[in-house]
């Protein structure tokens, strides 16, 4: 069942991220995606993350739609204007790719490449506007298109903003609703109570929210995320569990399983798992989850 | 200096229109160069508005200034003591100008009087023309002291494109093309080998694509 289906029949749907390489050897790519052949509903390709430069999402997506796998291909406003972005969302139409999601992608600054000039000629809800016109058959300038796109749309959402961060976040999930987002994909959730109450003030029947559980490595990274990423919180116990396991991939492992398993007991639409490096472990972590 | 356009009266009627009494609000510098904030045309604006509230019977009290510079707190603090009484200002400097004035005077609306346009010249009376796009690494040694950012429609960094046609620039036969201009302004230096040296890729990370700039200088702060 695709992606759009399953999202709109209310089941559960596991997405996995896999980051395209920097390079031309798609090889590891290929092979973790198969790895969990089956057991995903579709692989979410970044966009060059954290700005470093990596294969384009939209190459990304296009390789592994033809070795059979589905795929959620990121559209990105930082390094194309509208032109180019009109451009790759129709090619990526045609070559079979029906989930998208809209991403404003992290500043150029932090990434490897910092002597490079931004574009945002669109902004986030520009982008998603844009996605909704080309799906009514036309572009932006208005002129007709031979055959409409049609994608399940997505986006992103900051759990963790807070006071009137919060209050902006989620007027703008309500924009994003109305210009035809039906998932957002959420930042790595670690503290569940914090979650719920979050998600209490969104109408999920709306729209789909989709955690991120991100497979944390080690004590010491967990600490890292919890200290620098402004949205993200990992709670101490989670911290000191993997300090004191003996085997600490295998303790990061069941942290995320067990995550997983909480989310869908609290009846969220599915979860998103970002493995970051570890793509291999996905399967365990899959199996841990019960999934 | 900065050029601007002054705005259509409309657009500044439609921001005011239901206020009372407004203070119109001119620059010495930049924009009177330009002839489109200076005293005279705070003063051609400042009429034109009490014509059409008149027209449209409406009361509307409109008083005019003209600040040797707004983009300066000494400047902007002579009129401490006036601009409680106005409900609204307009001001005629530039965009620099206007949010100055608006972070001096926080419960005072200020609205823009003019477009802002560029860094520029006057080439001749009534002709403005951008010359520097402010990109933080002036590359003006190497170009024959003319601005490919500025000039080139593609901010080409190592000569034309292949659109350049008898010195004009492909979007527009009324544009010179600027690397016709560095070429010939190389030849006339007896520098053309300088033409051959090739320049790096452009880092656009001290530009505006690199994020809101600043400028501090230690050797100087009070
Ligand atoms: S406020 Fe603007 S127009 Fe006036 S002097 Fe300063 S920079 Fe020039
Ligand atoms: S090279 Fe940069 S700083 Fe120099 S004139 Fe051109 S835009 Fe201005």
């Amino acid at each position: 069942m695709q992606l759009n289906d399953k999202i709109r029949s209310g089941q559960f749907v596991v997405l996995g991220e896999f980051e395209p390489p920097k390079g031309i050897d798609f090889g590891g790519f290929l092979k973790n995606a198969d790895l969990v052949k089956g057991r995903l509903d579709a692989v979410v390709v970044p966009e060059m993350a954290n700005g470093v430069l990596k294969a384009s999402s939209l190459g990304g997506c296009a390789f592994l739609q033809s070795h059979g796998t589905e795929t959620v291909l990121q559209i990105c406003h930082r390094d194309r204007n509208r032109l180019a972005l009109q451009a790759d969302i129709l090619a990526a139409s045609a070559l079979g790719i029906s989930n998208v999601m809209a991403v404003p992608g992290d500043d150029i600054r932090f990434g490897d490449h910092p002597q490079a000039r931004a574009v945002n000629d669109l902004n986030l809800l520009d982008l998603l506007q844009l996605l909704k016109t080309l799906q009514e058959g036309k572009d932006m300038a208005g002129i007709e298109l031979a055959g409409k796109p049609q994608f399940c749309t997505g986006s992103l959402l900051n759990t963790g903003a807070s006071g009137g961060l919060l209050d902006m976040e989620l007027d703008n999930l309500d924009q994003m609703i109305r210009l035809g987002v039906r998932f957002v994909i959420t930042t790595p959730v670690f503290d569940i109570h914090r979650f719920q109450q979050f998600i209490k003030r969104i109408n999920t029947l709306q729209v789909a929210v989709i955690p991120t559980i991100l497979l944390l490595k080690s004590a010491g990274m967990a600490r890292y995320i919890d200290r620098n990423m402004k949205h993200i919180n990992i709670p101490p116990e989670t911290i000191r569990e993997i300090q004191k396991a003996p085997d600490k991939p295998k303790k990061c492992i069941q942290i995320a399983g067990e995550l997983i398993r909480q989310l869908k007991a609290l009846g969220m639409a599915g979860v998103m798992i970002s493995t970051v490096g570890w793509e291999d472990k996905l399967p365990q972590v899959l199996s841990e989850a019960k999934l | 200096m900065i050029v601007a356009e002054k705005k259509p009266i409309e657009e500044i009627i439609e921001e005011i229109k239901d206020y009372k009494k407004i203070l119109i609000a001119g620059c010495n510098e930049c924009v009177t160069v330009c002839e489109a904030g200076g005293k005279k045309e705070v003063g051609v604006l400042a009429s034109a508005l009490r014509m059409y509230f008149i027209n449209n019977g409406k009361k509307m009290e409109i008083d005019e200034v003209t600040l040797e510079r707004q983009c300066d707190h000494e400047y902007l603090e002579e009129i401490r003591n006036q601009i409680g009484q106005y409900d609204a200002v307009v001001s005629l400097a530039c965009g620099v100008g206007v949010q100055f004035m608006a972070e001096k005077y926080r419960r005072i609306p200020i609205y823009p009087g003019v477009n802002t346009s560029f860094m520029g010249v006057t080439e001749e009376r009534g002709v403005w023309t951008e010359r520097c796009q402010g990109c933080g690494q002036c590359i003006l040694a190497r170009t024959a002291s003319i601005c490919p950012i500025s000039r080139c429609a593609k901010r080409l960094l190592n000569g034309p494109c292949g659109g350049s046609t008898n010195g004009k620039c492909e979007i527009s036969k009324d544009l010179d093309c600027a690397w016709q201009l560095i070429i010939d302004r190389l030849k006339e230096l007896n520098r053309l080998d300088d033409y051959e040296k090739l320049l790096p890729i452009k880092d656009w990370s001290t530009e505006r694509a690199g994020g809101p700039r600043k400028v501090v200088r230690e050797d100087v702060r009070l």
